[in-house]
């Protein structure tokens, strides 16, 4: 490297014969791209070059070998690692390899170029995107990851979450559900809460934003996951996700062709009972209650049948496909001049839901245009423009009454009266509504979610000539976003059938027809002036210092209008009624202002120092209590530099040890809590006159003036380690986040007959603790390589400090206590087993209070009598199970590539969090409606029809009616259940064309692959059926969108 | 050159951010004192969050505290909490700890009041006329927001200032004064108010005036007088006892009767008030009159002092029409059919040809009414030809009140009946069943499906339990389905009311000045010659009582009457309520139909503990206070 570096110089300083290189060559990539520029200028020759192409250790097979300026002319290495291209004398040659970075060598000239790839995770010398700057990989001091486009690119997934999820270490991402367009994963770093997003050098929207980013557009995207952020002050305390969107480099146009369709269907539902299984189970229900049994004998049978008229449903079949589409596609353009340089891109996504009615829909078009242009010699400019287009279409009614109907609808009823489509029937079993018909917009209507945004930035940037390694910079920012929201909320007629008078009677369902237009319009402006400085000292001393002055603004403003309608005609507000209009509107804006410093020091690659701070300003708080300070110091030693180490351990080819303490923010509660003002909000109304009401305005409260952001006080301490000349690296890392400030009512035991509250202060403090482990290792034997790389994360939050009252006794304290406790802990019934006997049941401690025994039956659930007073009560329970969030999360991934093939394989999991379902799935009857077939493995007796016959134990309790049942229901390890998982959350297969064929039809690259998302899952068989990563949702129903599974086929087209 | 344009340009964008600090953003949603309190306009806004806070027990007075319109409360209304009416679904009291509570929200609409009545006097803008009206309405509605704390809690903290915050959360304590203060309070309060009110207003006119605070004064006076004479019917015990924060002297009765009377005498006397309709011509026309007034108040201005007004369907609208249309003119409502009025409370309406007397609902040929035990073949039931004959006679005030079996209601007859005796004698009853006698099929509810009745099924708790559906202050007219789309208006007080209370008031304490007993019974007879009746009854406690209690029914006044007057621990002991089952009787043709009298089904016993009658203080740990007895 250094010897072609060095002819480059040469040629450089013949040619120009002007000493201005040294400012421009931070890089070897910057040098040899200037080359390039300078190298078009002179006349062109066609000469053969040749030459190896080998990784650190072996030659490499199946490299892509080709020029900048004929695309089409690719070769490819043979098994020893040699090419042979006929190229002009001044082109530029691309080594492209599947795991390795891509190299771009200038010719010069010259008739032989070997060249050694890097494998792309442990480039030392990889630039990673930090806040307001770039840094080399190797002089990091910050627990900074990063991951590039091709391994983003390995998942088929609508939303940008999923597709990293299990890839990057301390990156927390969980599902939650699966509706085409919701992009409610969470999304978490190192256990800390919703990150700090930043996209291309500015801080923009949150995570339901970041997630619907056309992945294709992304370069790279790096995670501040300690006090790192502290550059971003308030709102970073959470850690920052950084996007980092393609750039064009100089070369002829390469175009890029992605597409990708695929089927999803979800990764399991929880079997229903049918209609033989639910006439059973209810005539268990009236015997175990006493009660003749619901139906005949003979009634029974038929529906064990399925005669005529007495076949089951499944409602889930009724209203679900069994599988709905989904496709991308995104076509690009980058290339450029000498001078100016661009990428672009149209992008087109659509996610299909799983409605037989297609009422759920999603599509999204994106654009996005970055062009670099060379203004004068020390003067370039930047314009990133990007928009986004995405509409969201729903039922009229929510996903969660649908997914209720499909559960607890009884298998007896129909969708339609006597198979007429006119007449959907009217059933509310189970307290749901006929899915059929509520899922369809003909008959309860829609609504509508489009977003219009719109992203843009110009930078100026400009090198200070005579002051070698200074920079000035700066950036304009605006962008908007159109939020439209439409919904028809429509009425309609459901219908039962008397069959005496053979009449069809109409039940009308929310009248009146509801008309809703919703409109929110956002602005943004980020403004920024920076000064970069870097500089060599003594050729030892590496000095960096960045000075950053940024101002943000925006300003919203929303409004909503509905109008009803008697007898619906037409979805325009215009034809609804006059009366009973409804409209509502509100404003806000707000501000930022912050100076923001860092500097950087290295002596000699070595001992390695930064320090930086943000002095952030906020309008949220009160004027004189605004401003914060938000330093951090980081440092690292790369011991592996070290001449004793080098000579003594040679396998271990890097080991640094870094560490870093800072303190962040993150905003509190609602803005202006310090201005006394009475409020038009909150306040009631009253109708001082006939028809006329007057809307009040409300007291104010008591206000605290000082209300501040958190405080979060991050410390990271960390190892890289790289073994056998990189090939295996691994990473390690042990944190810790202090929060101080959190808000609570302070106790002072107001009285209440004061008649007003307290207001909220920053009086609470958490900590997280955690650890994070990453390991990569490849190897290439012949031309077969692989790599495996793993990421392993657990992190906990332990409440130190609770405003509280006094305890009242250590019992209280010990039940209710929760400083220095972990948080996410569920105290729950510790269940011993089930009643196995009446004479088990009669001793056995009494669990169902002044009811005492007697509602308990055999096959019952038992439950231990923690403090052996007898009496199972809520002094009983223990902490036994971790809550609803997960604590460990972890991947692997296994990729490997043989000539034209590429594999990659994404195992992905999480751990120690529970979860709990309540209603319709977890309740027998609930509302008299169906209930979960798994209840059907249950005590019963062998003949309903016969009370004296025997017992048949199952595994669930005997069936009974909600108003039969003892404390079957009491939370415990049969309700809640550990989630933890493992599954193989992404498969690939891939094959690029020998590119001696793609050429003949003008193509210059040809991949095509197949994979699978979500293809196999490890967990508790109760919880799969639910699966794992999704939420329980509102009310803990688990009525929420399924996740999917889905198989996809793609083509990556280069030409 | 070009490079210099762009250096400024450069330099510009950086200062660009300098011109404007934005920073210095102040909130929208926010007002300055000045802004609310500088006119009598101002003021009103700031009055209309009082006045929404106001405890009033109207359609939005529940289980769940005061303005719950919009929230799922099960349709369990005051009534459902006393022998007026069941709740088709649930069935039980209310505990002391929620015996609708309403303490936090109490203090803090008198810390707001305590707001206007301290600033107003500072405001200079402002005529000494309109201040001293707003700072009458102010006594007015800190009247009555420590009316509803004093019958609650009985003696409470009477704070009068805006308390400063302090970290000395020890002299922000106020203890709890007596409960003869707060009654004597709460009157000064009232008087206050008097003083200043106008006796009418031409806009707003749904403001206090003095005839409003009046009648707020003769109500108050009734409650102190009645607890001061009936305190010991269920004595209590300890600290809040001996130190008089709960109970009054019985010697103080007489005093409060008489402040009830004089009140109540002045809006009799000089106000334009008086009964709506006084002469109907027929029962009909009584029943009518009536059912009119509480399905539009504002046609009845002669009557109402003091409306609450409902308005906006969908958002300040109520959600009576929601929960209570019996389940047949649901219109799509979830749940129905929740208010069941109760048989003992039908009972309790005179029959007009005898008049004088409760006239309770006779099933059987042996006249007795007290036999709740369900069906006894044994037994001859009284056979009529329609669900609603057996109530024929019975005062025009239960038509309007109650639906009864048959009855039409908004273009439906609603269908409520209980089972059928087959023709071989079995009886069928609360039993979904159907059978055919002579090539016609006969339901036990009285149709197919449950789309057609609306009693006695167990159906999602729709279906009336007692055998009566409730339509007082309901819409004759469509109302959507939905929760807060009911704009039916509230009569927070009617002359009626304080015609009662004046008799009551003369009665209880044998007052005789002014010819109070001929004036009592006169206000007695002319409220039932309203409800149709043509012969006067004597001036009696019970008749007084009886009068009351149909005539106010289902206006949320019978739970503190029962309160105050300590009946409800006999009223609710180890008590069922008790319904009247229509019945088919299928042995005859063409069938009839007869009546069971018999418990509530799946209603469990109820009993008040004498501690319930005052509620349970919340925070005494923080506010230092002493708890109410037995808590």
């Amino acid at each position: 490297m250094p010897t072609k570096m060095n002819n480059a110089m040469k040629l450089f300083a013949r040619q120009i014969a002007k000493g201005i290189l040294a400012c421009t060559a931070f890089t070897v990539f910057w040098g040899q791209a200037l080359a390039v520029h300078l190298g078009e200028i002179t006349d062109q020759e066609q000469v053969t070059v040749t030459g190896t192409v080998r990784s650190e250790s072996e030659p490499l097979a199946g490299v892509s070998v080709s020029s900048t300026s004929d695309s089409g002319s690719g070769v490819s290495t043979d098994s020893e690692g040699t090419y042979r291209i006929a190229v002009s004398d001044n082109d530029t040659l691309v080594f492209s390899f599947v795991g390795y970075a891509q190299q771009r060598v200038p010719v010069n000239g010259r008739g032989r170029i070997d060249v050694v790839l890097v494998p792309r995770d442990q480039q030392l010398d990889e630039i990673v995107v930090v806040g307001y700057g770039t840094q080399k990989k190797a002089n990091l001091t910050g627990a900074i990851s990063t991951i590039q486009a091709d391994q983003i690119q390995t998942t088929t997934h609508s939303s940008l979450a999923q597709k990293l999820q299990g890839k990057v270490p301390g990156l927390q991402i969980r599902q939650n559900t699966g509706g085409p367009g919701d992009f409610d994963a969470m999304i978490n770093i190192r256990g800390f809460g919703s990150p700090l997003y930043v996209i291309d050098g500015i801080v923009r929207d949150g995570g339901n934003e970041f997630q619907r980013l056309n992945p294709d557009d992304i370069e790279s995207i790096s995670v501040l996951k300690d006090a790192s952020a502290a550059v971003y002050g308030v709102n970073a305390a959470n850690g920052v996700i950084i996007v980092t969107t393609k750039k064009g480099s100089q070369g002829k146009t390469q175009f890029q062709y992605n597409v990708v369709v695929g089927v999803q269907s979800p990764t399991d539902m929880p079997e229903i009972a049918n209609a033989a299984q639910w006439m059973e189970m209810r005539n268990d229900a009236a015997v175990n209650a006493g009660l003749a049994p619901y139906i005949s004998k003979e009634e029974l049978e038929k529906y064990q049948q399925g005669m005529p008229g007495y076949e089951s449903t499944n409602w889930y079949d009724e209203t679900m496909k069994p599988w709905a589409g989904q496709q991308q596609h995104t076509l690009s353009a980058q290339g450029g001049s000498e001078k100016v340089r661009y990428f672009s891109s149209f992008g087109f996504l659509n996610d299909n839901g799983l409605l037989k009615s297609d009422a759920i829909n999603y599509d999204r078009y994106t654009f996005r245009t970055n062009l670099t242009a060379d203004l004068t010699n020390n003067l370039s400019a930047t314009v990133e423009l990007a928009g986004r287009y995405d509409r969201k279409d729903g039922a009229g009614y929510s996903i969660f009454d649908i997914i209720r109907g499909t559960i607890s609808a009884l298998p007896t009823n129909k969708p339609y009266l006597n198979g007429n489509p006119d007449y959907p029937t009217h059933i509310t079993d189970g307290q749901s509504s006929n899915p059929v018909a509520i899922s369809d917009p003909d008959i309860s209507g829609y609504t509508q979610d489009v977003n219009k945004q719109f992203q843009s930035a110009v930078t100026l940037t400009y090198k200070v000539p005579f002051v070698d390694g200074l920079q000035l910079k700066g950036v304009a920012s605006y962008d908007g976003n159109n939020y439209l929201n439409k919904s028809l909320t429509k009425s309609y007629k459901l219908y039962s059938y008397d069959a005496a008078a053979d009449v069809y009677n109409a039940a009308t369902l929310r009248h009146p027809t509801v008309l809703g237009n919703g409109y929110s319009d956002m602005n943004r402006i980020s403004l920024q002036a920076q000064a970069i400085y870097n500089t060599l000292l003594s050729d030892r001393h590496n000095i960096g210092a960045t000075l950053v002055y940024e101002e943000r603004n925006g300003w919203t403003r929303s409004s909503g209008l509905s109008r009803e309608f008697q007898f619906f005609t037409n979805d325009q507000i215009d034809m609804g009624d006059q009366n009973n209009q409804r409209t509502s509107g509100m404003e806000s804006q707000w501000g930022n202002r912050s100076v923001i410093g860092r500097f950087t020091y290295d002596y000699l690659g070595k001992y390695l120092m930064e320090i930086a701070a943000r002095y952030d300003g906020s309008y949220r708080y009160h004027p004189d209590r605004r401003w914060g300070l938000f330093p951090v110091v980081s440092a690292g030693w790369r011991v592996s530099e070290e001449s004793f180490f080098k000579d003594g351990v040679p396998f271990v080819s890097n080991l640094k040890l870094r560490g870093s303490y800072g303190l962040v923010g993150q905003d509190a509660g609602n803005p202006f809590q310090y201005v006394p003002g009475f409020s038009t909000s909150g306040g009631g109304g009253y109708e001082f006159s006939n028809g006329s009401y007057v809307s009040g305005v409300a007291a104010p409260g008591i206000v605290n003036e000082r209300l501040t952001w958190f405080q979060s006080r991050i410390a990271d301490i960390g190892v890289d380690l790289g073994l056998f000349d990189g090939r295996l690296n691994m990473e390690f890392d042990m944190y810790q986040r202090d929060r101080t400030g959190l808000l609570a009512i302070r106790n002072v035991s107001l009285p209440n007959t004061f008649g007003g509250t307290l207001p909220e202060e920053n009086l609470n403090s958490d900590r997280v603790r955690g650890l994070e482990f990453a390991f990569g290792f490849s190897r290439a034997i012949g031309e077969f390589r692989f790599d495996i790389g793993g990421n392993f994360n657990f992190a906990r939050t332990m409440n130190v400090y609770v405003e509280r009252g006094p305890f009242v006794n250590s019992m209280d304290r010990w039940r209710n206590g929760q400083a220095n406790r972990w948080s996410d802990v569920v105290w729950m019934y510790d269940k011993i087993g089930q009643f196995q006997s009446e004479e088990e049941l009669l001793n056995s401690p009494i669990q169902n209070g002044e009811l005492g025994n007697s509602r308990e039956m055999i096959g019952d659930f038992k439950y231990r009598d923690a403090n052996g007073d007898g009496v199972i009560d809520g002094n009983d329970t223990l902490p036994l199970a971790w809550g609803g969030n997960p604590k460990m999360f972890y991947g692997l991934t296994f990729s490997a590539n043989w000539r034209g093939f590429d594999f990659n394989m994404l195992w992905q999991g999480s751990g120690k969090y529970s979860v709990r379902f309540t209603h319709a799935y977890a309740e027998m009857f609930w509302g008299d409606g169906n209930l979960p077939a798994y209840f059907y493995d249950r005590w019963h007796l062998a003949d309903p029809y016969d009370p004296n016959s025997e017992w048949i134990p199952g595994e669930w309790p005997a069936i009974r009616r909600i108003s039969d049942i003892g404390a079957m229901y009491n939370e415990s390890s049969v309700w809640r259940r550990d989630a933890s998982y493992l599954r193989l959350k992404s498969l690939e297969l891939g094959y690029s064309l020998p590119v001696g064929y793609i050429k003949r039809i003008g193509l210059e690259g040809v991949r095509v692959y197949a994979n699978g998302y979500n293809l196999l899952t490890i967990t508790d068989p109760f919880v799969k059926a639910f699966d794992p990563e999704q939420i329980e949702g509102a009310l803990n129903t688990g009525w929420v969108y399924p996740l999917s599974r889905s198989y996809n086929f793609g083509i990556n087209l280069t030409f | 050159m070009k490079s210099t344009i762009l250096k400024i340009a450069f330099v510009t964008i950086v200062l660009a951010g300098g011109c404007k600090n934005v920073l210095d953003l102040r909130p929208l949603d926010k007002l300055e004192s000045e802004t609310i309190f500088g006119s009598p306009e101002g003021t009103r806004i700031y009055l209309a969050n009082l006045y929404g806070q106001l405890p009033i027990e109207d359609f939005s007075f529940g289980r769940l505290g005061f303005n719950t319109a919009n929230e799922n409360t099960g349709g369990i209304a005051p009534a459902t909490q006393t022998d007026e009416a069941a709740n088709s679904e649930f069935s039980h009291l209310l505990d002391g700890g929620g015996n609708f509570q309403w303490w936090d929200p109490g203090y803090k609409l008198i810390r707001d009041i305590n707001l206007l009545l301290e600033t107003i006097p500072t405001v200079t803008t402002m005529s000494e006329a309109d201040k001293a009206e707003l700072i009458s309405e102010g006594h007015f509605l800190r009247a009555y927001t420590y009316f509803a704390l004093a019958k609650r809690y009985g003696g409470v903290p009477l704070i009068v200032q805006v308390q400063q915050y302090t970290p000395d959360v020890e002299s922000l304590k106020v203890p709890r004064n007596t409960e003869k203060e707060t009654w004597d309070f709460v009157l000064a309060e009232c008087d206050a108010a008097i003083e200043n009110l106008p006796a009418s207003r031409t806009s707003d006119n749904r403001r206090a005036t003095k005839w409003v605070a009046y009648a707020l004064k003769s109500r108050v006076a009734l409650h102190a007088a009645s607890l001061a004479k009936y305190w010991s019917k269920a004595p209590l015990s300890g600290p809040a006892v001996s130190q008089q924060l709960v109970g009054i002297d019985p010697s103080e009765a007489d005093r409060y009767y008489q402040i009830c009377i004089e009140a109540s005498r002045k809006i009799m006397d000089e106000s334009p008030f008086e009964l709506y309709k006084p002469t109907p011509s027929s029962p009909e026309e009584a029943a009518a009159n009536y059912m009119e007034m509480f399905q539009n108040p504002n046609s009845a201005t002669s009557e109402v002092i003091f409306i609450k007004g409902y308005t906006n369907p969908g958002s300040s609208g109520h959600s009576y029409d929601f929960w209570f249309n019996p389940n047949q003119t649901s219109e799509g409502s979830p749940h129905p059919g929740r208010m069941n009025p109760t048989l003992e409370f039908v009972d309790s309406y005179e029959s007009y040809s005898n008049p004088g007397q409760s006239s309770p609902i006779v099933t059987t040929t042996d006249g007795n009414v007290s036999d709740y035990n369900g069906y006894n073949p044994s037994k001859n039931y009284l056979r009529f030809d329609t669900p609603y004959d057996i109530f024929k006679d019975k005062d025009a005030r239960l038509w309007a009140t109650v639906i009864l079996p048959g009855t039409e209601w908004k273009g439906k007859t609603i269908v409520i009946q209980g089972g059928y005796i087959q023709p071989d004698g079995t009886a069928k009853i609360e039993t979904k069943e159907s059978i055919q006698v002579n090539g016609r099929t006969y339901y036990t509810y009285g149709a197919a499906d449950w789309t057609g009745y609306s009693g006695f099924e167990v159906y999602l708790g729709n279906m009336t339990r007692t055998g009566f559906s409730f339509k007082k202050f309901l819409s004759p007219n469509p109302v959507p389905p939905n929760l807060t789309y009911s704009t039916t208006d509230w009569i927070e007080f009617r002359y009626a009311e304080i015609l009662l209370n004046y008799a009551e008031a003369v009665v209880e304490s044998n007052y005789t000045a002014n010819d109070a007993q001929a004036v009592a019974k006169g206000a007695l007879n002319s409220i039932r010659k309203r409800a149709g009746h043509t012969v006067d009854i004597d001036l009696t406690l019970e008749n007084v009582l009886r009068e009351r209690k149909v005539e106010l029914a289902f206006e949320n006044k019978r739970y503190w009457d029962l309160v105050r007057r300590r009946e409800f621990h006999e009223k609710f002991n180890n008590t069922i309520r008790k319904a009247l089952v229509p019945v088919l009787d299928l042995r005859v043709s063409p069938a009839k139909y007869i009546f069971v009298r018999k418990n509530v089904s799946r209603e469990n016993p109820l009993t008040f503990p004498t501690n319930f009658y005052y509620a349970h203080i919340p925070g005494v740990g923080a506010n230092g206070l002493i708890q109410n007895p037995q808590y």
